[in-house]
C-alpha cells in the first residue's frame, strides 16, 4: 500500500516543489519588472505614492510606485488613472489634486474610507505632506514629495 | 556604488558554484550509473534481489532444474539435481556472485528492466509481489541424467544437440560440483584449489586436440578438391619432412581410397592428404567450420584455436589428423558433426529456448538461427555415408544401435601427457543419427583416458542416441 | 476564491507539499502513526501563521521565510522517515527555531548599539571556545560538542553568527577600534592606525579560524574564511590585502594537506575513494551509490535504502534526498538554497548602512557557502567536510542558529520594503 503511494507520490511531490520554486521566481520577477520599469520615472519634485505593504500578499496587481500628476483618481474601475482591483476599494475611491503648490487627497464616497496617518478623510480634501501614510482598502502607501 | 558592483561579483560567483553543483550532479547521474550499481560494496542490488522471487529454470519439458523457495523471509536458490547442471545453469551465491546462465539471464530471472528502473516503477507495484521470470532450457533432463551416468567417474564432456535446430539436448562436463549455496560455500576453497578444475565447464571451455574426429572435415575438404578417387599405399608409417606419421599400432592397410582411409582412420593416408590440400585450403576450411571465431552462446564459449601463422608440410600433415597446435571445444565438434548431418548448414547452438513470466505468458523466444555453411550438401552427403561405414565396419562399431543407422567418427588424440608415452590419450567420438534424417548429434570426450575413442567414447554416444531415438 | 487556491501561489504549494509529506509519513509503517498527522498539522499551521504574520505586519522580505519553511519541511520529512524519534525532535527544534526567528527579529531591532559590540562578540566566542576546550566532548573526531543533561549543543553554530557580527563591526569603522561604547581614536599616525587596527583585526579573524582548526572543524573553518575573504573583497579597497589573505589560505591549505593526516586523507578520498572503499572511502562511496540508485525521479520516499549511508541524518542527508527523490529532487533543493541566497544578496545590495550591509552579506554568504561546501562534499565535487546542511540536517544547534541568522536577515530586509531606515540607526551615519 505504502509502496504504491510513495511511488506515485514521488512524481507529484517533486512537481509540487518545482511549482513552489516557480511561484517564488515568478513573484520575484514581477517585482523586478515593476521596480525597473519605474526607475526612470522618479523625477524630482513630482510626488509619488510608494507601496508600504509586501506586494505578494495581495492577489491583485499593485505597483510599488505611482507617480502623481495634477488630478489623479484612484479606484477599482478602469476609468481611474490609478487602477487597483482591491475588493475592499470602491470603484471610484479617492482623488489626488494639486492646488496652490500643495497636494490634496479627498475620499470620493468610498465604502471603506480613506485614511491619512490613521485619520479618516471624510468629505473635504486633506492636504498631503511628505511622509504621510495613506491607506485605501487594504493598501498602505507612503506619500513621497521630494520638494 | 562600487561596493554594490563587487557584491554583484560575489553573487555571480555564488551563481557559478551553485550551477556547478547542479551540473555535476546531473553529469554524475547520467554517466556513472552502471559502475555504481554493479559495485560489490553497493548492497542495494542485493537487497532488491532478496525481495524478489528469482524465476525458475526448467528443462524443455518443464522439469524444475532450479527454483527459489522462501526460507524465513528470504528467497533461497535450490538445485534439485545438484551437480548435474553445475556447468549449464551455474550458481547464484550471495558471496561468490553468479555464474553461467544464472549470470547471463539475471535480468530476466529477477525481472530487472532498463526502462522500468529509469522510471523507478517495479513489477511489484503492478502485480503486488516481486516475482522474476522463468526460463525454459532446450535441455532434456532424462538425456542429461543418462549422459552424466555414462561418463561416470571419468573426466570429460558430453554434448548432445539437435542438428537441424541447434538446440542443446544435453551438456555434461565432469567433474562438476554442487551449486546449492550451503554446499558451495562449504566446499569453495577445496573446489578452487582442486587440480581437477571442477569449475571448468569442459563442454564449452575445455580445449582439446580433436584427433581423428577432425578427419571428417578434412575428408569433406578433400572431396571438394576433387580428391574423391585418390588412392594411397598405407604401409603403417610415413615420413613427411623428417617427421613420422603412423597409424595406431603402426598397422599397415595397404592400398586404400578416401572412404576406407576414414573408416579405418588411417593417419598415413590423411597426413598425406593434408600436405596435398595445402595451407590455403586447410586454412580456408578451418575458417568455414568456425575455428578462431567467437560464437555467441548462452554461456561463455571458448574459441576453437587454429594458431598457425604459416604452415610447414609437417603442420599440414598434423592438422589433417587432428593434432598439431589445433584445439577445439567439445561443443564445437558437436556443431561440426551436426552440420554434416544437416547438409552442411551449421546452426547456432541454443541453450535457452524461451522466457516466460510468472503467469506463463511468453516474453521472449529464441528461434533456430543459421550460422553458416561448412560444406556443400553434396559433399556432406558423401561424408555422411563414409561416417555410416565407420560405425558399421570401422573404428566406431561400439556406437552402433540396433535398427538405427548411426554415422560417426572416433578419435584418439595425443596430448601433452602422451608425449611421455603413458596411456593418456583423449578418447573422442562424434556422430549423429539416424543418418538419413538426423535428429541428434553427439560429441563425447573422455580426457586422458588411455583408451581409444572407439572403446571408451563410442559406446557412450551410442547409448545416448539410442535412448533419445527410442522415445 | 479560485485565485486563492491558485497553483501559482508558493504558499499553497508549501502547504500541499506538507500535506503530501505528512500524509505519506502516516502510512509509512504499520501501525499507522496518528501522532505524525497531529505533528504535521501543528508544523504546517505554525508555518502558515508565521508566514501570514510576516506579510501582514510588513516584516520585510516575504520570500526568506517561505523558502526556509520549504527546506525545513523537507528536512523533517526525510529525518522522520529515517528515524521517528529524531524526526519528532527535529519538529520540536523547528518550532523552537521559528520562535527564535521572531525573537531574533525583534531583538535585532531593539538593540541599538549592535555595531559597537565587536569585542563583546569576540569575547563571547572566546568563551564558547574555551568551554568546549574545558568541558567539551569529541564526537566523530571533532572536539566541538557540549553535552548538557542528554542534550548536545554545538557552540560553533553560534560562533558563526558572532563572527559575522564581529567583522561587520570592523568594516563599519575601519579606522577606529571601538572599546565598549566609547570610540578610542588611535590616530597618532594615520597610516599606523590603519595598519595596527588591520593587524589586530586579522589576528582576531585568524584566531577564530585557528580555534576551529584546533577542534578539527575543517568545514566551519573553511566557511568562516570564505565569508571573511569575500567580505574583505567587497568592503576593502586594498587588493594587496586580499592577495595576502589568499596566499595565507593557500599556504594553510597546502600545509594542511602535507602535515595534517586528516586533511590528507580527506583529499585522497576525494580524488579516489575507490582505493579504500571499505575503509576511509566508505562514507563517500556509499553516498555515491545512493545518489546513483535514485535516478532522476528517485526511488520514492521510504522505498530506498538510505540507511546504508553513514551519517545520513546529518552530513549525508542530501544523498538520502537524492536517493529517494532523485536528481530532480536534489536540484530542487539546490534551487531553494539559491533562492534564499539570492534574496539575501538583494537585501545586501539595497542597504546603505555599512554595518547592516556587511551583516546581510555575511549571513547570506554563510548560508550560501555552507550549502555549497556540504553538498559539494557529499557528491564528491570537493573534498568532504563535516558541516551541516542548513535547515535540513538533523540537529537542534544547526536549526536554531539557522533561524536566528534568518531572523537577523529578516530584520535587515525590512529596509527594502518600508523605505524607512530605523531612525536611530540613521542618526549614527
Amino acid at each position: 500500500m505504502f509502496e504504491i503511494l510513495s511511488s506515485l507520490l514521488k512524481y507529484l511531490f517533486v512537481t509540487v516543489i518545482y511549482l513552489f520554486i516557480y511561484g517564488v521566481i515568478r513573484l520575484i520577477y514581477l517585482d523586478i519588472k515593476s521596480a525597473s520599469g519605474q526607475k526612470f520615472e522618479i523625477k524630482k519634485n513630482i510626488p509619488y505614492l510608494k507601496l508600504i505593504n509586501i506586494r505578494e500578499q495581495f492577489d491583485f496587481k499593485v505597483e510599488e510606485i505611482y507617480m502623481l500628476g495634477k488630478d489623479v483618481d484612484m479606484g477599482r474601475s478602469a476609468k481611474n488613472k490609478i487602477i487597483i482591483r482591491d475588493p475592499y476599494m470602491s470603484t471610484k475611491h479617492a482623488r489626488f489634486t494639486y492646488k496652490d503648490g500643495k497636494y490634496f487627497i479627498e475620499d470620493l464616497g468610498s465604502t471603506n474610507g480613506t485614511f491619512i496617518n490613521g485619520r479618516d478623510v471624510k468629505g473635504t480634501a486633506m492636504p498631503l505632506k511628505d511622509g504621510d501614510k495613506i491607506r485605501v482598502g487594504q493598501v498602505d502607501f507612503l506619500f513621497v514629495h521630494g520638494g | 556604488m562600487q561596493k554594490n558592483n563587487k557584491i554583484i561579483h560575489v553573487l555571480i560567483l555564488m551563481c557559478t558554484i551553485f550551477f556547478s553543483l547542479m551540473a555535476y550532479l546531473t553529469y554524475f547521474q547520467l554517466f556513472t550509473g552502471k559502475k555504481m550499481e554493479s559495485n560489490a560494496f553497493n548492497r542495494r542490488q542485493q537487497l532488491k534481489e532478496d525481495d524478489t522471487k528469482r524465476g525458475d529454470i526448467y528443462d524443455r519439458n518443464g522439469v524444475v532444474l532450479a527454483e527459489s523457495t522462501n526460507i524465513k523471509g528470504k528467497w533461497q536458490r535450490k538445485y534439485p539435481y545438484g551437480s548435474l547442471y553445475s556447468h549449464v545453469i551455474g550458481y547464484n551465491s550471495e558471496i561468490y556472485g553468479r555464474a553461467l546462465i544464472e549470470q547471463k539471464y539475471n535480468s530476466y530471472l529477477l525481472d530487472i528492466n532498463e526502462l522500468k528502473s529509469v522510471m523507478g516503477i517495479s513489477n511489484s507495484l503492478l502485480k503486488g509481489e516481486k516475482v522474476g521470470n522463468n526460463l525454459y532450457l532446450t535441455i532434456d533432463n532424462k538425456l542429461q541424467k543418462l549422459a552424466n551416468e555414462l561418463l561416470g567417474a571419468k573426466k570429460g564432456a558430453v554434448v548432445a544437440m539437435n542438428p537441424k535446430t541447434g538446440e542443446i539436448l544435453a551438456m555434461v562436463s565432469k567433474p562438476g560440483f554442487d551449486p546449492n549455496n550451503s554446499a558451495l560455500t562449504e566446499k569453495w576453497k577445496e573446489l578452487v584449489d582442486s587440480e581437477d578444475s571442477p569449475f571448468l565447464p569442459r563442454a564449452v571451455q575445455g580445449l582439446y586436440a580433436p584427433g581423428s574426429t577432425f578427419k571428417v572435415a578434412v575428408a569433406a575438404l578433400a572431396l571438394e578438391q576433387d580428391m574423391e578417387d585418390i588412392v594411397f599405399d598405407d604401409k603403417g608409417i610415413i615420413n613427411i619432412d623428417g617427421k613420422n606419421f603412423s597409424n595406431s599400432n603402426k598397422k599397415a592397410y595397404g592400398k586404400l581410397g578416401l572412404e576406407k582411409a576414414l573408416v579405418v582412420s588411417s593417419n598415413v593416408a590423411f597426413s598425406q592428404i593434408g600436405v596435398k590440400l595445402g595451407e590455403k585450403n586447410l586454412r580456408d576450411m578451418a575458417n568455414r567450420i568456425g575455428m578462431e571465431k567467437s560464437i555467441s552462446f548462452d554461456i561463455p564459449l571458448s574459441k576453437s584455436v587454429f594458431p598457425y601463422e604459416s604452415m610447414e608440410k609437417t603442420d599440414m600433415a598434423a592438422v589433417a589428423i587432428g593434432q598439431g597446435k589445433m584445439l577445439v571445444t567439445p561443443l564445437h565438434m558437436a556443431m561440426l558433426a551436426s552440420s554434416i548431418g544437416n547438409n552442411g548448414v551449421m546452426m547456432k547452438p541454443i541453450l535457452v529456448s524461451r522466457v516466460v513470466d510468472a503467469e506463463g505468458k511468453e516474453l521472449k523466444k529464441w528461434n533456430p538461427e543459421k550460422l553458416g555453411n561448412t560444406f556443400t550438401a553434396d559433399t556432406t552427403k558423401k561424408v555422411k555415408n563414409m561416417m555410416v561405414k565407420v560405425v558399421k565396419e570401422g573404428t566406431g562399431r561400439s556406437a552402433a544401435v540396433k535398427g538405427i543407422t548411426v554415422a560417426g567418427k572416433t578419435g584418439t588424440a595425443e596430448n601433452e601427457q602422451t608425449i611421455n608415452g603413458a596411456n593418456k590419450e583423449h578418447a573422442w567420438f562424434i556422430g549423429f543419427a539416424p543418418a538419413e534424417n538426423p535428429q541428434i548429434a553427439v560429441a563425447v570426450i573422455v580426457e586422458y583416458s588411455g583408451g581409444s575413442g572407439g572403446t571408451i567414447s563410442a559406446p557412450i554416444a551410442g547409448k545416448i542416441m539410442k535412448d533419445y531415438l527410442d522415445r | 476564491m479560485m485565485k486563492l487556491l491558485s497553483l501559482k501561489r508558493p504558499v499553497n504549494m508549501l502547504v500541499l507539499a506538507n500535506i503530501l509529506a505528512f500524509g505519506l509519513l502516516y502510512y509509512y509503517k504499520k501501525p499507522y502513526d496518528k501522532m505524525v498527522l497531529i505533528e504535521g498539522l501543528i508544523v504546517t499551521g505554525l508555518i502558515c501563521l508565521s508566514y501570514f504574520f510576516i506579510i501582514k505586519k510588513n516584516m520585510g522580505d516575504g520570500y526568506l521565510f517561505l523558502v526556509v519553511s520549504m527546506l525545513s519541511s523537507l528536512g523533517v520529512l526525510m529525518i522522520y522517515r529515517l528515524d521517528q524519534d529524531r524526526g519528532f525532535k527535529q519538529i520540536l527544534w523547528l518550532v523552537i527555531g521559528i520562535g527564535l526567528f521572531f525573537m531574533s527579529y525583534y531583538l535585532y531591532g531593539k538593540v541599538k548599539i549592535k555595531d559597537k559590540l565587536m569585542f563583546y562578540y569576540y569575547a563571547a566566542s572566546i568563551f564558547l571556545f574555551m568551554t568546549t576546550l574545558v568541558i567539551g566532548s569529541s564526537i566523530n573526531g571533532s572536539r566541538n560538542w557540549i553535552l548538557i543533561g542528554g542534550y548536545s549543543f554545538q557552540p560553533s553554530e553560534i560562533i558563526k553568527i558572532l563572527f559575522v557580527l564581529t567583522i561587520a563591526c570592523y568594516f563599519k569603522n575601519s579606522e577606529q577600534i571601538i572599546f565598549n561604547s566609547k570610540s578610542v581614536n588611535l590616530k597618532w599616525k594615520l597610516d599606523n592606525t590603519k595598519i595596527i587596527s588591520k593587524i589586530a583585526f586579522f589576528l582576531m579573524v585568524y584566531s577564530y579560524i585557528g580555534f576551529l582548526v584546533m577542534q578539527r572543524e575543517w568545514g566551519t573553518a573553511l566557511l568562516l574564511f570564505l565569508i571573511f575573504f569575500m567580505v574583505l573583497y567587497v568592503f576593502d579597497n586594498d587588493i594587496k590585502l586580499l592577495l595576502l589573505n589568499g596566499a595565507i589560505a593557500a599556504i594553510g591549505g597546502i600545509g594542511g594537506y602535507f602535515f595534517v593526516h586528516h586533511i590528507k586523507i580527506r583529499v585522497q578520498m576525494w580524488l579516489d575513494p575507490w582505493a579504500d572503499i571499505a575503509g576511509k572511502g566508505y562514507q563517500i562511496t556509499q553516498s555515491m551509490f545512493a545518489i546513483s540508485a535514485g535516478g532522476f525521479f528517485g526511488r520514492g520516499i521510504g522505498l530506498g535504502d538510505p540507511y546504508l549511508i553513514p551519517e545520513v541524518k546529518t552530513d549525508f542527508i542530501f544523498s538520502a534526498i537524492c536517493e529517494e527523490m532523485g536528481v530532480f529532487g536534489g536540484i530542487a533543493v539546490i534551487l531553494l538554497y539559491f533562492l534564499l541566497v539570492y534574496r539575501g544578496f538583494k537585501i545586501a545590495l539595497y542597504i546603505k548602512d555599512l554595518f547592516k550591509k556587511t551583516v546581510a552579506l555575511g549571513i547570506t554568504l554563510m548560508f550560501g557557502f555552507q550549502t555549497f561546501i556540504i553538498i559539494g562534499g557529499v557528491i564528491k565535487l570537493i573534498p568532504l567536510t563535516g558541516i551541516t546542511l542548513p535547515f535540513i540536517s538533523y540537529g537542534g544547534s544547526s536549526l536554531v542558529s539557522g533561524f536566528i541568522a534568518l531572523g537577523i536577515l529578516q530584520a535587515l530586509s525590512k529596509e527594502c520594503y518600508s523605505g524607512e531606515e530605523d531612525v536611530s540607526d540613521a542618526e549614527e551615519q
